[in-house]
């Protein structure tokens, strides 16, 4: 019964306690006798503040009638966002002593509707990278293979959710690091539109890149957190598929990828047809600079951050990370602009796009979640460094600002989720969860959860 | 274009101001190695190329506009 609840959606938590079936105070207890058994393998979380949840939880009636969205969930966030009281470290030895003063506004809105943090999240250290990989406090495993990764940069958020010691998690997404391990791990990883959700109160990477998003164990929980992040959001409904406009880039998003994920997708667009959708070829901009503009965006905005850091603490960041700061240091500023400027280019050209139809569909992830410890992967006999392929197909949309939703639709036979992605119009946040519940709903597939012994 | 110099990052961090960055950090610019960062030169390379295509009036991205 305790699996079955630490594995359940927002949306039966709330069922559950707001007919009395459990009360708040036993959902934070079936969590934390969790993570005191998976939550070392896990690598899923940095720190922890039960006690502070248990008190909340107390606080919940075991019959709740307050009309609170989320009252009595447990929730974890990553270890970029401040919780107040306690210490933000960005997943990195510089920020031991940081502690926060007030919540990050995500923090405090998810509080408000009545939901229970229970700690902060394992990352890639300042959420440099794709893999997860932390020297400092460990690479969060996938739940499904524990020898391969969870992915990043939310590495610990997707572990949580997937080793099941939350409902839900916070995280953040500049170019894929909320999706990309959602998608690895079975989950649902949602990047609203550039913008839409605060970001302050969150330690930045790239200002111009930087989306809050959620990872959940469906759509319709995703729709539920995005409605307290935002209380102003519309409702969420599953959406009809009849007269939906789909549209398909073969080109780039489809290219170079592993054989069985090609097919999940290919029986995902069955179903969307069957359903009355019409699927339609779509052009997208070119691909052939996108990397480029977005690491010459990146590296000086994240040296521009923890430049203030540098003088007095420059030797506690990861070898990798300083690197990568240096590089930050050596871009001339008209490289930066005219990267900024390409930036612009393609939200135009993704607007166009979008005058034609309404939803675009991909992949999630080019491949299933490499082995821990891989530096390349390989993938119709080319190969790239592992952080890279996993945010293949998702980092464009940090450009271009439009929210994605990634969502899990097969199983590959190595035994590890196969997810798709959905892209919608900017501010279109509630259209895309809606769409992705009627898929959630009327797809006839289901993921099994991860076997942990 | 000139290929990227060890002598030119150390003018640079030398020269310009900005972070004292170790040798260290220069190589791995010069001389990639860890996987995550293609390697200066090549970055360089690719932006020249986008140097030649001409942006016109399009400005520096900035907020996505209300609905």
């Amino acid at each position: 019964m305790s699996r079955q609840l630490a594995y359940a959606s927002i949306g039966e938590l709330r069922r559950r306690l707001q007919a009395g079936e459990v009360s708040a105070t036993q959902l934070v207890e079936i969590y934390a006798e969790r993570i005191a058994r998976h939550g070392d393998c896990s690598k899923a979380f940095i720190s922890l503040d039960l006690e502070a949840a248990r008190r909340k939880a107390a606080a919940v009636p075991r019959e709740p009638a307050t009309g609170l969205a989320l009252n009595g969930i447990p929730y974890a966030c990553k270890d970029l966002f401040d919780v107040a009281g306690q210490v933000t470290t960005g997943g990195s030895q510089v920020l031991q002593d940081n502690v926060a003063e007030c919540d990050a506004d995500a923090v405090a809105a998810l509080n408000r509707a009545g939901a229970i943090c229970l700690g902060k999240n394992n990352l890639h250290e300042f959420a440099y990278g794709a893999t997860g990989e932390n020297t400092l406090y460990g690479t969060a495993p996938n739940p499904y293979d524990r020898s391969r990764l969870a992915g990043g940069s939310s590495s610990g958020s997707a572990a949580a959710l997937g080793f099941g010691l939350c409902a839900a998690a916070l995280g953040t997404d500049t170019g894929g690091s909320v999706r990309a391990p959602a998608a690895l791990c079975g989950l649902v990883g949602f990047k609203p539109t550039f913008g839409r959700v605060s970001s302050a109160g969150v330690i930045p990477y790239s200002w111009t890149l930087d989306h809050v998003g959620t990872l959940t164990r469906n759509a319709a929980d995703a729709a539920l957190i995005f409605r307290a992040l935002l209380p102003g959001a519309r409702d969420v409904a599953p959406a009809r598929l009849e007269g939906c406009v789909i549209g398909i880039p073969r080109e780039f998003f489809f290219d170079r990828c592993d054989a069985e994920i090609l097919d999940c997708l290919d029986a995902l667009m069955d179903f969307l047809r069957a359903a009355g959708a019409s699927l339609v070829p779509v052009e997208m901009p070119s691909m052939e600079h996108t990397r480029t503009v977005s690491l010459t965006v990146q590296m000086p905005e994240a040296l521009s951050y923890h430049n203030r850091y540098l003088e007095q603490r420059g030797h506690l960041y990861s070898q990798d990370f300083r690197a990568g700061l240096a590089l930050g240091q050596c871009l001339l500023a008209e490289q930066y602009i005219r990267a900024k400027r390409f930036i612009e280019r393609y939200r135009r050209e993704m607007d166009a796009v979008f005058a034609e139809v309404d939803t675009i569909l991909t992949p999630a992830t080019p491949v299933i979640a490499p082995p821990i410890g891989a530096v390349e992967v390989s993938v119709d006999g080319a190969s790239e460094p592992a952080g890279n392929a996993i945010t293949r197909y998702t980092s464009f949309f940090n450009m271009t600002g439009h929210p994605a939703l990634t969502l899990p639709c097969g199983m590959h036979s190595a035994g590890l989720p196969i997810a798709a992605q959905l892209i919608g119009r900017h501010h279109a946040d509630e259209q895309l969860l809606a769409l992705a519940q009627r898929i959630e709903t009327d797809y006839a597939f289901s993921l099994p959860l991860p076997d942990l012994d | 274009m000139q290929k990227l110099d060890r002598q030119t990052l150390l003018g640079i961090r030398d020269q310009l101001g900005g972070y004292a960055w170790d040798d260290a950090e220069i190589d791995e610019l010069v001389d990639p190695k860890l996987g995550i960062i293609t390697g200066f030169q090549e970055l360089l390379q690719q932006l020249e190329q986008l140097r030649k295509i001409d942006l016109g009036a399009t400005p520096p991205a900035g907020d996505i506009g209300k609905p």
